[in-house]
């Protein structure tokens, strides 16, 4: 009996201090996410200073140029005048559907018919088909296709079946973060359907769906890789005026400049870069801040 | 409170049939149902895009000679049509950028599922958005004139050439990390806190709980998440063509110049080759490859994410 | 009689209602609800009367609240969910081909377990019903007039552009018995409408149930007895059984005015789980 019981003075409810594994798993864990930070924010710096010298308004007043002798004043204005245009018509097109069939998904759907199963896993597969794909679809069956050639709206066309899916996704979390009860509530007062999505579930998730769609578009400004393989790849060096004109988009044009051979012409490539990074952090941080204001209504 | 209320006769007299027709319920569902649709064209628009001049490339040249040569030079003559240089230059990339990102994306995923405060969490999860919102061009940039300069001072016995699998294999892991912590993340939070306290009451300690519990009942949300980002690595294209090269050597050698398979398409698509020429069908064949590979890759994730979600929903 | 449950006062004698006819609103025979290939409720023959309170009591899974939930055809939104048997709607059968859900809640309110307000102001909450039935325009005298029936309007007939989501949880429930008036309804569904809340916004709510049954038919789904026995006139208790195959449904065991219930039931469950031996 008395060797089968503790002695009282050996037990220790004090935490002995945590073991040492304990503290190197932890700081380990954290170094990760350190790494991600210390990277973005070498990488912001690295391109401030090497873009620093053309950070001027000829920069986003000037048409490019891979000549040395025009480096001192070339810039990207049929750049960012091309992804204006490609991004607003993709907006135009890809919201509007994206949040239909996120509704169509979340509100009608029958989970348990394989078609619906189908589609949901199909957007989910979309989403992950690397972006050169979209642009051989572009370019085998929008612009030679359709002949729609290597115009504006056949690069919008692209771009906003490429960000599609991941606005149905973000549309889709929105959607369902508003309770059923509103759902029951309007119905239960004689509310049809419809009635009930438009009139309760959509103002209601229309701050996630605004986060969502900001974050696809950044997402689409941002793209280059389909653009190369429709005819968006060459410096134009006029600003688009219209659906069946051609174009350029930043993102092509700071990959032209930064794989340039001269030296001078990279610093182009670099101050466009800035100008990329500013537009797409303003969004994200306006995205980031409309999810935390309006976080948890319910 | 006395109200004459209500004003309407009990309802005996009126039917509870439907008072007036509702033609626009079923218009919208049908456009709803189109809008759903449209993911669906897409994918067959994909595959209509690629299959023709796939098979009318396999009409010009052999499938022995796709899959049976390590000579890769379609743009060049005489065009030689050995698919095996460009399929080695992406599976090294991505191995390179599959060990840059597992491990730092599960450790962030462990970090902010099990570990981090709720303050900690509102930092560190913009980050990784942030990180996941650069154009990968930029990456491609860093890489090249960067990181390779970098690397070349520190290691000049390594020898790197100007562009290289190395600086830009690396930057795709930095690419991919957000896929793999964000996913996962999600995956660990679906766990049951059951399981977690389950572990706590055996007087098992945090990091135990996560490596023994949280990430083996997540372990099909890892997974997913970890094919999800070898489906993007693979598929990238712009780190690849400003960091990696287009130079086509049959090379398991990461400090050499070599094109991927996105690499190619983006290198021949941007040139302006004429529709029905032999160049211009290697396109959509080599795209057939890299989407059938991310597709299989990508159909797997997705059915798996299905199934952690229907088990703990 | 009140040996059986001292603690309870039934609203009998005191307040005397004539409640020896029916006059039915709805008739419910051989009434079963099945999720699927479960049978969750099986043979439900009840008769709710005309301008009557009446509860559905009895331990949890009994099927009470599903069926509630037939009368206004909310189970239809879930799938897999039907029901076999009648019920009939002032002689017109409720599940019949004919029948349009829609136009069956637009004619039989509901009030839930959670206040439910709608996201937006407390005048839209109540002008939100009359809207999608078709009404147009302003509607200050409607939601005055709602407001005031379900004894809200005191209390904020200031701040009607306020956000209903800022009101407590008593004021909540009132609002959403303010906006299921709204309507016209010719019967209020009440699913627990109280277990939210605490026993001031309790008590409120069951006297406006007193003043609104000169009005409306009343149908309560209720856990708590000693609500039943105050405010009701008479009371459907169920509980579940297990068949020979052990599977479990629900059963209406005893239906009866109140006052009989609580102090004479007929069947040995009902006295059991109304003197708190069972349930």
């Amino acid at each position: 009996m008395a060797i089968l019981s503790t002695p009282a003075s050996t037990v220790r409810l004090a935490s002995q201090g945590r073991p040492l594994k304990e503290h190197l798993f932890r700081i380990a864990l954290l170094a990760s996410l350190a790494i991600a930070m210390i990277f973005l924010v070498v990488l912001l710096v690295y391109v401030v200073t090497q873009g620093w010298s053309r950070l001027d308004l000829n920069l986003i007043q000037n048409f490019p140029s891979l000549r040395a002798v025009n480096a001192a004043t070339a810039g990207v204005l049929s750049g960012i005048m091309g992804t204006l245009w490609v991004v607003a018509l993709t907006a135009l097109m890809a919201l509007p559907t994206g949040v239909l069939a996120a509704v169509y998904l979340e509100e009608y759907a029958d989970k348990t018919k394989w078609y619906n199963r189908l589609i949901e896993l199909n957007i989910a597969n979309l989403a992950a088909v690397p972006s050169i794909v979209y642009g051989i679809l572009g370019l085998g069956v929008i612009s030679r296709g359709f002949g729609l050639g290597p115009s504006v709206i056949t690069g919008a066309i692209t771009l906003s079946l490429l960000v599609l899916p991941i606005v149905i996704i973000a549309a889709r979390e929105a959607i369902k973060s508003v309770p059923p009860s509103i759902r029951e509530g309007s119905l239960a007062l004689g509310a049809t359907q419809w009635q009930t999505i438009w009139r309760q579930v959509l103002p209601a998730s229309v701050p996630g769906i605004a986060t969502g769609s900001i974050l696809a578009l950044s997402r689409a400004i941002g793209e280059a890789a389909p653009f190369l393989l429709l005819g968006a790849a060459t410096l134009v060096r006029f600003n688009p005026d219209g659906l069946d004109s051609s174009f350029s988009v930043l993102p092509v044009q700071i990959y032209n400049l930064i794989t340039n051979s001269r030296p001078e012409v990279q610093v182009v490539g670099a101050a466009a870069i800035v100008v990329l990074l500013a537009i797409l952090l303003l969004m994200n941080s306006v995205a980031i801040w409309l999810r935390n204001r309006y976080q948890k209504r319910w | 409170m006395a109200a004459q209320h209500p004003a309407t006769a009990p309802g005996t007299g009126r039917s509870l049939a439907r008072s007036r027709p509702r033609y626009g319920e079923a218009i919208i569902k049908a456009l709803l149902l189109a809008a759903a649709l449209v993911s669906i064209a897409t994918t067959v628009g994909i595959i209509y895009s690629l299959v023709e001049p796939t098979i009318e490339f396999f009409q010009a040249v052999s499938i022995g000679q796709f899959f049976g040569s390590t000579n890769w030079g379609p743009l060049i003559k005489p065009a030689t049509f050995g698919v095996w240089p460009i399929v080695v230059a992406t599976l090294e990339i991505t191995l390179i950028a599959i060990i840059v990102a597992v491990p730092l994306g599960l450790a962030a995923a462990i970090y902010l599922s099990e570990y981090a405060k709720p303050g900690v969490r509102k930092f560190f999860k913009p980050v990784l958005e942030i990180l996941a919102g650069v154009p990968t061009v930029v990456f491609g940039y860093f890489a090249l004139s960067f990181l390779t300069p970098l690397l070349k001072d520190i290691f000049p016995f390594l020898n790197l050439e100007a562009k290289n699998a190395l600086s830009a294999g690396l930057l795709v892991g930095i690419m991919i990390i957000p896929i793999v912590a964000s996913l996962s993340e999600d995956s660990m939070a679906a766990v049951p806190n059951g399981l977690r306290e389950g572990s706590f009451a055996l007087g098992a300690s945090k990091m135990l709980t996560s490596i023994r519990v949280v990430v083996p009942a997540a372990f099909s949300g890892i997974v997913a998440a970890i094919i999800l980002a070898v489906s993007r690595a693979a598929g990238e294209t712009m780190i690849v063509a400003v960091a990696g090269g287009f130079k086509s050597i049959f090379t398991f050698d990461p400090t050499n110049e070599m094109a991927t398979m996105a690499a190619f398409i983006a290198q021949a698509g941007a040139g302006d080759l004429s529709t029905g020429s032999i160049p211009y069908k290697t396109i959509f064949a080599v795209g057939s490859l890299l989407f059938i590979i991310t597709f299989v890759m990508n159909w797997f994730s997705a059915r798996m994410v299905q199934k952690y979600r229907e088990v703990y929903d | 009689m009140t040996e059986i449950m001292p603690n309870i006062t039934v609203r009998g004698p005191e307040a005397p209602r004539n409640i020896e006819a029916l006059d039915p609103v709805f008739t419910v025979s051989n009434l079963s609800v099945f999720y699927g290939d479960y049978e969750a409720v099986r043979g439900v023959d009840l008769t709710i009367g005309n301008r009557e309170i009446t509860a559905m009591i009895g331990p949890s899974g009994c099927g009470k609240s599903t069926v509630l939930r037939c009368f206004n055809r909310m189970n239809d939104l879930i799938p897999g969910a039907r029901a076999a048997g009648s019920i009939m709607y002032h002689g017109e059968d409720l599940y019949g081909d004919h029948v349009d859900p829609i136009e069956v809640r637009r004619r039989i309110g509901m009030v839930f377990q959670k206040p439910n307000p709608f996201p937006k102001s407390i005048y839209d909450n109540i002008a939100y019903g009359p809207r999608v039935n078709g009404m147009k325009g302003k509607m200050d005298d409607l939601v005055e007039q709602a407001l005031t029936q379900a004894a809200l309007w005191d209390e904020v007939k200031d701040k009607l552009k306020q956000n209903a989501l800022s009101l407590s949880g008593g004021q909540q429930q009132r609002l959403c018995i303010a906006r299921a008036i709204a309507v016209r309804p010719e019967v209020i569904l009440m699913d627990e409408p109280c277990s939210a809340l605490d026993p001031i916004a309790t008590t409120k709510i069951e006297d406006l149930m007193q003043e609104l049954s000169r009005d409306y038919t009343i149908v309560i789904v209720t856990h708590n007895m000693q609500q039943a026995a105050r405010v009701s006139d008479r009371t459907a208790f169920f509980t579940a059984e297990v068949d020979e195959q052990s599977v479990r449904h629900g059963r209406l065991v005893e239906f009866d005015e109140t006052s009989r219930i609580f102090t004479n039931p007929s069947d040995k469950r009902t006295e059991d789980y109304i003197t708190g031996r069972f349930g």
